[in-house]
């Protein structure tokens, strides 16, 4: 399987939300998903609903908790790229499948990501996490 | 109303790093840093005493997807198989490599598992590399 990352629908409405100021929030939290085997990321994903059977780890150092770094970048255009940089610590041991990264009422995932294979964390091992999303026009 | 297509699309690229938390030559947990990269504040777990990072057990690796089916001369669809299958048989690959790597993680293994670089090239040198770990894991 494929590392597979993408937007879900609901991300990309979040940010139109926010393009009006309507009420919604910006991309503030992250979470890993917890399954067995990889998952396969689907833009139909929601932060209720991840992908395949996975579900959120809501302990062990991997529940979700606020990114450490989120700043904007350059790819093509100027400022055309978000950035978002994590350290999971775990704190027993626990398979990663994948990551939510959310917005900060944490009700929304607007990436999700599924890894190419399930990482298996023990207790006091890090993943750290180096994404980006740019919006391209070429 | 005149409209303007634009072929914008969101890219997103994100990469994993699982390592072991306790420094290996100073026995110590690793502690967060944060450091520039550039223009981007970035951070990372690096030992207190020595600065050294974690032993790297596997990184995960993005495998960009080829580009879409844009005419249907025979070069261009033979392009777009090749890259299909090149894609496919890279992903195979990585699937392999983190698996691998996560199953040895206390045992020594060639680097080129853990951190997927340098990763292999051509549909031939795909072929020979998942036989590789076919065998080994």
């Amino acid at each position: 399987m494929a590392q597979t990352q993408t937007w879900t629908n609901t991300g990309i409405a979040e940010l139109i939300l926010l393009l009006r100021e309507e009420a919604a929030t910006g991309m503030e939290s992250i979470v890993a998903l917890n399954m067995a085997t990889p998952c396969t990321a689907a833009v139909a994903s929601t932060f209720a609903d991840p992908a395949d059977t996975a579900t959120h780890h809501t302990d062990s150092g991997l529940a979700i908790q606020a990114i450490d770094t989120v700043g904007g970048d350059t790819t093509n255009t100027a400022g055309d790229t978000i950035t978002f940089d994590h350290v999971f610590t775990a704190t027993a041991s626990k398979n990663v499948a994948g990551i939510h990264v959310c917005n900060n009422d944490d009700d929304v995932a607007f990436v999700e990501c599924c890894f190419n294979s399930v990482l298996a964390m023990e207790n006091t091992d890090t993943l750290t996490i180096d994404g980006q999303s740019t919006i391209d026009q070429a | 109303m005149p409209t303007t297509r634009m072929k914008g699309r969101m890219i997103t690229k994100v990469v994993g790093e699982h390592r072991i938390g306790i420094c290996e030559k100073c026995g110590v947990k690793t502690v967060k840093e944060f450091y520039m990269d550039g223009e981007r504040r970035r951070v990372r777990m690096v030992c207190p005493n020595c600065g050294e990072l974690g032993k790297l057990i596997a990184r995960t690796t993005a495998v960009q997807a080829p580009q879409p089916l844009r005419c249907f001369r025979f070069k261009c669809v033979a392009k777009f198989i090749k890259d299909s299958l090149f894609c496919a048989l890279l992903s195979d690959y990585h699937k392999r490599r983190i698996a691998y790597a996560e199953k040895n993680r206390h045992k020594v293994i060639p680097e080129k598992y853990r951190t997927g670089e340098p990763s292999p090239k051509t549909i031939w040198q795909l072929l020979v590399a998942t036989h590789k770990l076919i065998y080994t894991s």
